[in-house]
């Protein structure tokens, strides 16, 4: 089961920092996902000082399983110092850990109760209250529930709760029944919808409903999606042994998902192992790279190093829609898939170290090292590298 | 009679050294020689890791001549060359 996790955020009107801060991680080693939704009082830079640190101190704690996470979030929950100007505590926060299988363990602590929808249902789960040793008004929940395929967990901030606050329409604002209308109505709409485009979902109405769409706090949605994962393989460099190839083209071709090759003796040598002929674009360049190749049953077929490099660029910027070239079509299809496999040959081209040739051609191990690293930590993908 | 074949290499030396400005040759040769000669692109002619000592690239290939240091100038006037023997 495959875990599909995105949050998307609104600043306060007027501010230039967001007050919420959302943070999380995969550990592809236990097979599990942490994350963590802090809302820092106030807003602004204040604000986003607060719940940055708040949602970083309890993701370090609860990593590599160093601390339990009840016992992490009660130390956070008893040691946050009480703001001066509200007398409550600085910040508020929505700690999960959730593994493959789906067993979840979740805590909250002043933000909005968070929904499980299950079969277009909210479910009601039990919960342990845990009052606070030091501070009388505080008091977290720690849940412990199942999660299944086709579950959905959203969190947010109240700044989704309570948009449209003393506005003609909501006088009380959006409320949880009111979100559970809204995201319920999408998924009828959208039973499919991806974790991204629920959560920009959301964040867009909790404006909408805002007076003169002006958001009066912080809004942040954060949405978690069980389903079958959508795997995809990139096959890219020729294998160290060459005898290997005829062995690794039949692990290309017994792969069950979307397929890409990167580089071009590559693609050479997947159809003389396979027998699969090339075709080629009409074009020799799209942009400043060479364009795509076509072969039947392989989803994606591009040059190597430059093309895996401008990809780099792409998904390291941020700019990942849009683009025209053969490393856009590599982003889109890193970006659609959920478990992302790289096989990478470790042969040398010795015709690349010429040093006619510019400096930033780098070595494709260096390249898609880095690669793995950005699809984990900011795409939230799981990524799994052989070498070959 | 049959057609000439011309294959530019796209590989990451060959394009990087040069082939990215060959893409004049998919207009001028189809405008010059018709059908007679068919251009296309390949991922790969294997050239530059056999002779990169030399640095060759970019390499283009007409029929089964192979054109080192390949410029828009030599192809055509190795199609010429060919069609002349024809």
């Amino acid at each position: 089961m495959f875990i599909d996790i995105d949050c998307n955020q609104l600043k306060k009107y007027n501010q230039n920092a967001f007050g919420d801060y959302f943070v999380s991680k995969r550990y592809p080693d236990e097979a599990k996902l942490i994350a963590v939704l802090s809302d820092g009082l106030g807003s602004g830079i204040k604000a986003n000082i607060l719940s940055c640190m708040t949602a970083t101190m309890l993701l370090r704690f609860v990593e590599n399983s160093q601390i339990p996470i009840k016992h992490a979030a009660e130390i956070v929950m008893n040691s946050l110092p009480v703001c001066k100007v509200r007398k409550i505590s600085y910040s508020t926060f929505s700690v999960i850990d959730v593994n493959d299988e789906g067993d979840a363990k979740i805590i909250e602590e002043g933000n909005p109760e968070f929904l499980w929808i299950k079969n277009n249902e909210v479910m009601t789960p039990s919960y342990e209250s845990i009052p606070s040793k030091t501070f009388k008004n505080r008091c977290m929940k720690s849940y412990k529930i199942h999660l299944e395929l086709g579950d959905r967990l959203i969190f947010c901030s109240d700044g989704v709760t309570q948009c449209g606050l003393g506005n003609s329409r909501l006088k009380l604002g959006l409320r949880r029944e009111g979100l559970i209308q809204l995201v319920l109505a999408k998924l009828a709409e959208e039973p499919d919808i991806s974790s991204s485009d629920l959560s920009a979902y959301i964040v867009r109405q909790a404006k909408n409903i805002e007076t003169d769409r002006n958001p009066k706090d912080d809004i942040s949605a954060c949405v978690l999606y069980c389903r079958e994962p959508r795997v995809s393989l990139v096959f890219t460099g020729p294998p160290f042994l060459q005898k290997k190839d005829a062995e690794y083209a039949q692990m290309f071709r017994d792969f069950k998902g979307k397929k890409a090759i990167c580089g071009g003796t590559t693609a050479n040598l997947i159809s003389r192992e396979l027998n699969i002929p090339i075709t080629m674009d009409k074009a020799i360049s799209v942009g400043k790279l060479p364009s795509c190749s076509y072969m039947d049953g392989v989803d994606l077929v591009t040059e190597g190093i430059l093309t895996l490099t401008q990809a780099l660029e792409y998904l390291e910027s941020g700019q990942t829609t849009g683009i025209d070239n053969a490393a856009g079509k590599l982003v889109e299809f890193l970006l659609d898939s959920d478990c992302i496999n790289f096989m990478v040959g470790a042969k040398l081209n010795q015709a690349h170290y010429n040093p006619a040739l510019p400096i930033e051609i780098e070595i494709r191990k260096n390249i898609i090292k880095k690669m793995a690293v950005v699809l984990q930590d900011k795409y939230f993908k799981k990524v799994n590298v052989q070498y070959m | 009679m049959e057609k000439i074949s011309v294959k530019v290499c796209l590989g990451t030396t060959c394009f990087v050294m040069g082939s990215a400005n060959l893409q004049e040759l998919m207009e001028i040769v189809p405008a010059k020689y018709g059908d007679k000669v068919d251009v296309c692109g390949v991922p790969c002619l294997g050239l530059c890791s056999v002779d990169w000592e030399f640095s060759k690239a970019p390499y283009v290939k007409v029929d089964d001549e192979i054109i080192k240091d390949a410029t828009t100038e030599k192809v055509l006037s190795a199609i010429d060359a060919k069609l002349e023997k024809k």
